[in-house]
């Protein structure tokens, strides 16, 4: 164990773990797990890249695309009758200003399939979303706060008595915001009730719910935007945005 | 570990940097095609509805 003299070193030839070569393995062990932990740390900012960069090109290129296909839809089958939906496609645009992301697709449904291409989803459960025609109800959507479209990305500009406005194919829904709840549990399903009575509601109305994950980049809590539908305008001609969007 | 995977590529160094510069390629496209779609889904990062969840097991 102490021999450090060359002469003994130079004897004991025969037994492979001089202390030399002892040295070199253990460096080599470190060496690897030291590359090991860069690679780590590589694949971690890939990561990060890929959540808040890639999923978005992907998610906008799905969503432009489907969004599209509604428009050019919409176009050629003309005039129908009224209470005519195209769920699968998607239903129609939502329009908040206050956010600046243009016009968000809203497809029906909000598991990630549905979120991840870039568009707002209707709740199917656990509490069944509402519809803009319906007479009563309250329209509850959720969309992605950091990759993957990004489209409620700026939630917290929403301010009380901003526009929200849902485009159809021949209907403008203009909403006004009433309540936001910044932070909230993400078990809390009554803000998906059909009277939001945690925005101070107590009256059935036509009401619009958004829903997000906040704080930005994780999960934890959720945030909340209800708005009041002020009135319905007809979709002209030349599909002139109302006066909330110009 | 590295230093392995160097040694044992075949060629100069230049067919090395080369080959070396196609693995790491192909390993981004990997992590970014397979791997992370599978993994985001499991970490707490991006579930934007409200829901039940635990909730309704308590």
């Amino acid at each position: 164990m102490t021999a450090t003299g060359n002469d003994q070193e130079r004897d004991r030839s025969a037994p492979p773990l001089t202390p030399r070569r002892a040295r070199r393995a253990v460096a080599s062990v470190v060496s690897v797990i030291g590359e090991l932990l860069i690679t780590a740390g590589l694949i971690l900012g890939l990561f990060v890249a890929y959540s808040l960069w890639w999923t978005n090109v992907l998610a906008d290129r799905a969503a432009h695309q489907q969004g599209d296909q509604v428009r050019k839809h919409w176009a050629s089958s003309g005039p129908k009758g009224p209470g005519e939906l195209d769920t699968k496609d998607g239903i129609g645009f939502l329009h908040v200003p206050a956010m600046d992301n243009g016009d968000v697709l809203v497809k029906k449904g909000t598991d990630a399939e549905v979120l991840n291409e870039g568009v707002a989803g209707y709740y199917t459960k656990p509490v069944k979303s509402g519809l803009p025609k319906d007479k009563k109800g309250n329209f509850t959507l959720a969309a992605h706060r950091d990759g993957h479209g990004a489209k409620f990305h700026n939630i917290d500009k929403v301010k009380d008595g901003d526009p929200i406005v849902f485009e159809t194919k021949d209907t403008w829904y203009v909403y006004k915001v009433f309540a936001t709840l910044p932070e909230t549990s993400k078990y809390n399903v009554d803000v998906l009730d059909e009277v939001p009575k945690e925005a101070g509601k107590h009256k059935a109305g036509r009401y619009i719910t958004l829903t997000t994950c906040t704080p930005v980049y994780t999960s934890n809590y959720r945030y909340i935007v209800w708005g009041e539908l002020v009135r319905t305008e007809k979709v002209d001609a030349d599909r002139t945005p109302p006066k909330e969007l110009r | 570990m590295y230093g392995w995977i160097w040694r044992h590529l075949p060629g100069n160094t230049w067919v090395k940097a080369l080959i070396s510069l196609v693995l790491a390629l192909a390993v981004v496209f990997v992590l970014f095609q397979y791997v992370f779609p599978w993994a985001e889904p499991l970490l707490p990062f991006n579930d934007v509805t409200v829901d039940q969840g635990m909730a309704a097991v308590r």
